[in-house]
């Protein structure tokens, strides 16, 4: 019964760092209809930022979200304006590229942080990163507990903000339709680099609250993005809500695995139930919650 | 308009910048052209980095002693990436491309085990320094040579420790990571376990790179085993050791099969959860032999930073890579491959020396030794002819500390 609830715990809590991975490129795909690939690579780059905050400010990682999004949002901006919205210009190009413009972008962020920092393995050890609180026999970590609860913050702040202000409901426009979003006088281009921008604010906040338990080099971007991908399918395009359930169902998947089946099989069961869920629920969990 | 020309300079410019420093010295006539495929980019980077500095500073130091008979010695260093597809072109590309006289490097079991076979066929030597799955050096293959010991008498030393000191261990579990070279080890660690009379009550497999160790570490609690045997590379070492500490996990010893917990880097990550750990490995600068402790010293201060068997194992192959050169009759492969069979010479690493036994051929035979990570310092505790301090054991409870 321990082993079965310690691993109910942990795939719970791992699940909601997953969500808020998976929200941003969610809320990226939902509006572009674009995969951006270099969504582990942003969070790199978050990760990056808090690690330096930490490391010469002593700054907690905490702490450190207020600048980690911000500056994500305007790298994310700047992506969109100066790299992603041209390519849409170009009749010649189709716009799948955008696609592979996002596979180069991440390539040269991880270069350029192998480039600074080199290939070294950096973490962050804050007076909590090991510490853990027990409920009778089930151990938390107080690090991952507290990631869950932002992460489940977020999702409520993102539900409200395109729920109810104005800006939140353009997006959403531009995500049903967006020839009839530009007729109703939505300015869909900004709206997209409003929303890369936010998704990646979004990957930054997970990569910021990831750093006092994991670890940090320029290759860690790939597997997130996968994961990012898994999390989006399960969840419902542009769904907020159902990233977060989509974590969560990878997280305790994996976790389930991990015990019982092998962790050796960790990348395979998240994968299988991401084909289960394309061949059985396609469109995810949002079919379910509709929203 | 003007951006997009802007950028197409930017690019070009980069283009440019890429194809000429691709191209460096292709201009010297005399050098000897010499191949080495290590990951310098990708997860396994930081093992690469350190035996790339090490393979440089060897070449330095023995062409600025003349090279070999008056030649220079060339490095063509190719990035395998971590994968074996990457390293499998590399070698390619060495061979036919740069016509390198041999081979070197091979670091990850899963990438090395793909070039060997490209190597073999080729009928180009091919020192390998790191890659350790057992099966490199059990195919029969003439022109694959093997400095360093393969993973399954790793823990060597581990054994001869259980035998006089840990006698009242009875049961193992064992953990490694799930490619090449955690398979390979941990196979093998099986079976020594049950000739030394043991029990393995559990044996998994996990995907390098997990965030969460814990639903494994909470089913090998409620196993409460006495010895936990790791092989794992560096990142997932810290991350097993943080989280088994924080669940208040009590065997008797933890021990890491090398690899990730040798580095200095598993300390800097782990913290006070590396506390009392045990590695096995295959070098330390106090190992007992000529320039071992030299080479440790000349590597901090040249590069600033600390190295371990990794460096040591990518040092001393360069060393007997420029002796077979100056041996060898000429300059064609099979020659190579000959003066390498002959090899007798001492390194940092110890003696080399390529002989066949059980299934493996080409294989340099070596001791091995059980470290600790004693007050944040990595000691030598096993055998105590060459320990720099005493062992400590069973390990003190996690809360008692």
């Amino acid at each position: 019964m321990e082993v079965f609830l310690q691993t109910l715990v942990a795939g719970i809590l791992k699940g909601g760092l997953y969500g808020l991975i998976g929200m941003g490129m969610s809320l990226i795909m939902g509006v572009m209809g674009i995969i951006n690939l270099a969504h582990g690579q942003l969070m790199m780059v978050g990760m990056y930022i808090t690690f330096l905050l930490s490391h010469y400010l002593g700054i907690d990682p905490y702490l450190s979200l207020f600048v980690s999004m911000p500056a994500l949002f305007l790298l994310g901006v700047a992506i969109q304006k100066y790299t992603l919205n041209p390519l849409m210009e170009v009749d010649s190009i189709l716009p799948e590229n955008q696609v592979l413009m996002t596979v180069g972008i991440g390539m040269v962020l991880t270069e350029i942080t192998r480039f600074i920092f080199s290939s070294d393995y950096k973490s962050v050890q804050t007076s909590y990163s090991n510490a853990t609180f027990f409920l009778g026999e089930i151990s938390f970590s107080i690090a991952l507990v507290i990631a869950f609860f932002i992460a489940i913050l977020f999702t409520l702040f993102m539900f409200w903000f395109l729920l109810k202000t104005d800006v939140g409901r353009s997006i959403r426009a531009t995500a049903q339709d967006k020839d009839a979003a530009l007729l109703m006088g939505v300015n869909s281009k900004r709206i997209t680099i409003i929303t890369f921008g936010l998704g990646s604010a979004l990957v930054a906040a997970a990569g910021t609250l990831l750093m006092p338990i994991y670890y940090l080099f320029p290759d860690i971007g790939g597997p997130f993005t996968r994961k990012a991908f898994v999390i989006t399918i399960l969840g419902g395009l542009g769904s907020t809500v159902g990233a977060i359930f989509g974590g969560i169902t990878l997280g305790l998947a994996e976790a389930f695995g991990a015990t019982y089946i092998g962790m050796a099989y960790d990348d395979m069961i998240g994968l299988i139930i991401f084909i289960l869920v394309l061949l059985f629920l396609p469109g995810g969990f949002k079919r379910l919650t509709k929203i | 308009m003007k951006k997009s020309k802007v950028l197409v300079g930017l690019f070009l410019a980069i283009a440019v910048f890429f194809t000429f420093s691709g191209c460096g010295d292709n201009g010297e006539k005399d050098s000897i052209k010499v191949g080495i495929v290590l990951p310098l980019t990708g997860k396994l980077a930081k093992f690469g980095e350190i035996e790339n500095k090490s393979f440089l500073m060897a070449v330095d130091e023995i062409n600025a002693a003349g090279g070999v008979n008056g030649k220079q010695i060339e490095l063509i260093i190719e990035d395998t990436t971590g994968k074996p597809d990457v390293g499998r072109s590399a070698i390619e590309k060495l061979i036919t491309q740069d016509k390198v006289v041999m081979l070197g490097g091979g670091y990850s079991s899963s990438v090395t085990w793909a070039t060997i076979a490209v190597a073999q066929q080729n009928k180009t030597p091919f020192l390998v320094n790191t890659g350790s799955a057992d099966k490199i050096t059990e195919q029969g293959w003439n022109y694959i040579f093997r400095l360093n010991p393969p993973v399954s008498e790793y823990p060597g030393a581990f054994e001869s420790f259980l035998k006089t000191v840990g006698t009242d261990v009875k049961t193992v579990v064992i953990l490694h990571e799930n490619s090449l070279f955690g398979q390979s080890g941990s196979k093998k660690f099986a079976k020594q376990c049950e000739a030394l009379g043991l029990k393995v009550i559990m044996k998994e497999g996990y995907e390098a790179g997990a965030i969460d160790f814990r639903p494994l570490l909470v089913n090998v609690k409620s196993k409460k085993p006495d010895v936990i045997y790791m092989i794992s590379y560096i990142m997932d070492a810290s991350l097993l050791m943080r989280q088994s500490k924080q669940l208040n996990m009590n065997p008797k010893l933890f021990v890491g099969g090398a690899a990730g917990f040798t580095l200095p880097e598993f300390y800097k990550n782990a913290g006070t959860a590396s506390e009392y750990v045990y590695s096995a490995t295959l070098w330390t600068p106090s190992v007992p032999y000529p320039g071992a402790r030299e080479y440790y010293d000349k590597f901090v201060k040249k590069y600033n930073t600390p190295t371990e068997y990794h460096g040591a194992e990518a040092y001393s192959a360069m060393y007997v890579i420029a002796d077979v050169l100056k041996r060898t009759k000429s300059m064609s492969r099979d020659d190579i491959r000959n003066a390498l069979a002959e090899t007798n010479m001492m390194t940092a690493f110890g003696p080399v020396k390529f002989i066949s036994y059980d299934k493996k051929v080409n294989q340099n035979k070596l001791p091995t030794f059980l470290v600790q990570w004693i007050d944040g310092k990595l000691e030598t505790v096993w055998p105590k002819e060459v320990a720099t301090k005493g062992y400590v054991y069973p390990a003190p409870k996690w809360n008692k500390r």
